[in-house]
């Protein structure tokens, strides 16, 4: 390798650390500030309860306590875990309620438990997406728009 | 029937697992003479293939429930176009389309010219790739993955295809990314077999063409895709950096970066290695993005369930990664180091190729997190959208800044137009501070606009400035690309940031507004004509500083096949500027509505742009001479 080529390399190795710092800080400020934590109802209800001011909650709507705002922008209701029914947990959301929110469906919500409240106060509701790709694991169909 | 199909599959699973292994045999002892005979087996594997797809589709079109796989996604009340496209709505079929992809892209590589050149060694070594392959293909088919299951008794009618996924967008999306995941098949088997070949030139060449089909078949699946979330779903975007969504996003980012370290390779005869590794990472990440959706492993949006290939699919991509491994850590002489200078054409595309992979990197970062933090917190972390949106597009915005710029540098260094580049950068500073004095203040879509026009204003001077490139037909296509990115850049950076969203309930002859629009309820019509579904339309009327703009008419449908549930479809007034976008969120009996309207600046130039992308691409395509 002749020395230009030895020099190149060198402009080359801090072009990559220039690059490598560059994407560094902005995942590493990502992860402190977008980190969320990812939990099932039963594992929600498991954490401190001040540690639960930012989550992303996954659970399926309980048949019971329904209470839709007559405009559609907003719904309160009982999450219930997905594999233990007994763990539940009183969501308030405001917001435009998806088409596919029904009891039953799995739901991902986002926000922040109120302690005094009692209740998680969710600022996103997403229903699963009903790409009806796959049995589920127990092998039987779901009934049609089930949103499975 | 069901058994004739999944007995062929089967014969064709031994069969290839006996033709790869006597090939490797006879390979081992030096005797490369089994070519025709690894050809001819090619060639029934895809007879075979395709016999047993036209059954399956037969069987969708006729609705013949005993087929486990026509029951789950059909019924006697869907089109016939809807019913035979189900072919790949799940995981069975969608796994035959795929293998359907590589056996017909492979049969198609026999009688390529590309092919021709190369010489017996190389021939066989290609072939015992790509055997692995299908038998792997052939193995899902046949075992967890059966697309033939039959049911008895046989039931009366099937469960029917989700309404929402009953759209052109949704229907063209998952083929066109498997045959995208299919095409990079072959420039990976090629890749390796030159390598382990010693033959470490001339694959870049060969696999050109593929390459190219490969990464269109790739854009346009994703674009089509988040045409149709924005169109169908009704939330007002088109990517919500979803598992499912980023998992096609992967391969894509490594599919780019190595169409671009490629231009390095052939032109300055370097990263031999480097890009044998990239396109093999490529082909991985097109199993990984299949195994996001189909291990359960991460929650998403999309509810696909767990399945069995989920075992399967990471033994595969291992056992491809470590086979990977060794033949790239094999020396060849022709193995260099040579590098020019950073300020030059390669030193530009290899920071762009980095950028890309950081990119790949990152969001291969963020769907896995919850899995990676795992080890060091006690309940699962994982990143929201905010996370993609404040890593990921400053770096595109540089990206796209360095597109503008690396034409106007020269091969081995420097820069060898002055004035193009002088004019370009020009272009940028008035497009910034025009932009900044209209009120687009926001740093990062600030920088992705101004470099999308950049990016604009430097293909129009580079046809303008050079003839040759003006001559030259795949320059055409090159720079077409990038033009259609720049739309794109530009349509992301306004549409993202500076889109204005207002949600109302209305009473008929109420008006709200919505940025600088009014929006003017008028009437609710319920059409109860059509048998699938009852239809509920809202009519509104939209004005700007008192002057008609146009009308809305968002509906809700209730499908009677769906349990009564109901769809909002999305209605819009289509502009390329401010596009308005309005969804039906309820209606009651009195006849007051719910509503949602945001206004999208300049999406439709993504649109544009993400077709252009896909169309001009095919001007890079170059012929090969036969030997």
């Amino acid at each position: 390798m002749s020395s230009t080529q030895k020099s190149q390399k060198w402009v080359y190795v801090v072009a990559l650390l220039l690059v490598g710092a560059g994407v560094g800080y902005l995942v590493l400020s990502g992860l402190s500030q977008n980190s969320v934590y990812f939990l099932n109802v039963s594992e929600a209800l498991a954490m401190p309860e001040d540690k639960l001011t930012q989550a992303r909650l996954f659970g399926s709507v309980c048949e019971q306590d329904i209470v839709r705002d007559p405009s559609a922008l907003g719904v309160a209701f009982t999450v219930q875990d997905k594999d233990n029914a007994d763990q539940t947990m009183r969501v308030e959301y405001r917001g435009a309620v998806p088409d596919t929110f029904k009891p039953g469906v799995e739901v991902i919500l986002e926000g922040r438990f109120n302690a005094q409240a009692r209740v998680f106060e969710a600022t996103t509701l997403l229903t699963k997406c009903p790409s009806k790709y796959e049995k589920n694991e127990q092998g039987q169909m779901r009934p049609p728009g089930y949103g499975g | 029937m069901h058994a004739i199909s999944f007995t062929a599959l089967l014969l064709s699973l031994v069969a290839g697992v006996g033709v790869a292994a006597y090939a490797g045999v006879r390979a081992l002892k030096n005797d490369y003479s089994t070519v025709p005979f690894l050809e001819k087996a090619q060639v029934v594997l895809t007879l075979v293939v395709v016999a047993v797809s036209v059954v399956l589709v037969q069987a969708l079109a006729n609705r013949d429930f005993s087929y486990a796989y026509v029951r789950d996604y059909t019924d006697t009340f869907m089109p016939l176009f809807y019913a035979v496209t189900a072919f790949w709505a799940g995981q069975n079929g969608s796994f035959l389309f795929w293998y359907l992809g590589v056996a017909v892209m492979g049969w198609c590589m026999i009688y390529s010219p590309g092919y021709s050149r190369l010489d017996d060694r190389t021939k066989v070594f290609f072939w015992l790739f790509f055997f692995l392959v299908e038998i792997f293909f052939l193995y899902a088919l046949t075992g967890p993955s059966n697309a033939f299951m039959k049911l008895d008794p046989v039931p009366a009618e099937g469960n029917g295809l989700n309404p929402l996924l009953q759209n052109p967008g949704m229907i063209f999306h998952p083929p066109l990314l498997f045959l995208g995941y299919a095409g990079y098949t072959i420039p990976f088997c090629l890749a390796l077999a030159c390598r382990l070949a010693g033959d470490g030139r001339n694959w870049l060449d060969l696999s050109r063409n593929w390459n190219i089909i490969s990464w269109v078949f790739l854009t346009a699946g994703i674009i089509l895709g988040a045409w149709w979330a924005y169109m169908e779903l009704g939330w007002g975007g088109y990517w919500a950096w979803d598992p499912v969504e980023n998992a096609s996003l992967i391969p894509w980012l490594a599919g780019t970066a190595f169409m671009h370290t490629a231009i390095v390779g052939r032109t300055r005869k370097t990263l031999l290695r480097s890009n044998v590794f990239l396109v093999s990472l490529t082909f991985l990440l097109c199993f990984f993005a299949t195994f996001v959706v189909r291990s359960g492993m991460i929650d998403s949006l999309h509810a696909f369930g767990s399945s069995k290939m989920g075992i399967p699919l990471l033994v595969f991509m291992l056992a491809v990664l470590g086979l990977v491994l060794f033949v790239c850590l094999i020396q060849r002489a022709d193995d260099t180091t040579h590098l020019d200078e950073f300020m030059s054409r390669p030193g530009m595309l290899f920071l762009g190729s980095w950028l890309l992979l950081c990119l790949g990197g990152i969001v291969f970062l963020g769907v896995n997190w919850p899995l990676l933090s795992a080890p060091w917190t006690a309940s699962p972390v994982g990143l929201d959208a905010g996370f993609y949106n404040r890593v990921c597009l400053p770096l595109f915005a540089f990206l796209a800044l360095i597109m503008s710029l690396c034409p106007w540098f020269g091969q081995k260094k420097g820069i060898h137009d002055k004035v193009g580049l002088g004019l370009t950068i020009c272009a940028g500073l008035v497009t910034a501070v025009a932009l900044y004095v209209l009120g687009y203040t926001q740093p990062v879509a600030l920088l992705g606009a101004v470099s999308g026009v950049m990016i604009v204003a430097a293909v129009i001077l580079l046809f303008v400035r050079s003839s040759a490139v003006r001559r030259f037909r795949p320059s055409w296509g090159a720079y077409g690309v990038h033009l259609g990115v720049a739309l794109m850049v530009v349509g992301v950076a306004f549409s993202g940031p500076y889109k204005e969203e207002a949600e109302a309930v209305l009473e008929k002859g109420q008006s709200m507004t919505a940025g600088a629009y009014m929006v003017t309820f008028h009437e609710l019509i319920h059409n109860h004509d059509n048998p699938a579904m009852n239809v509920h339309e809202a009519r509104f009327s939209v004005t700007r500083d008192g002057q008609p703009v146009g009308n809305l008419a968002p509906q809700k449908r209730l499908y009677r096949n769906f349990d009564r549930s109901s769809f909002a479809e999305a209605s819009l007034i289509p502009s390329l500027g401010e596009e308005i976008y309005a969804t039906l969120l309820a209606f009651n009996e009195e006849g007051s509505v719910s509503i949602k309207i945001s206004i999208n600046p300049l999406v439709n130039w993504i649109w544009i742009g993400g077709t252009l992308c896909c169309l001009v691409a095919f001007l890079c395509w170059r012929k090969i001479e036969r030997p």
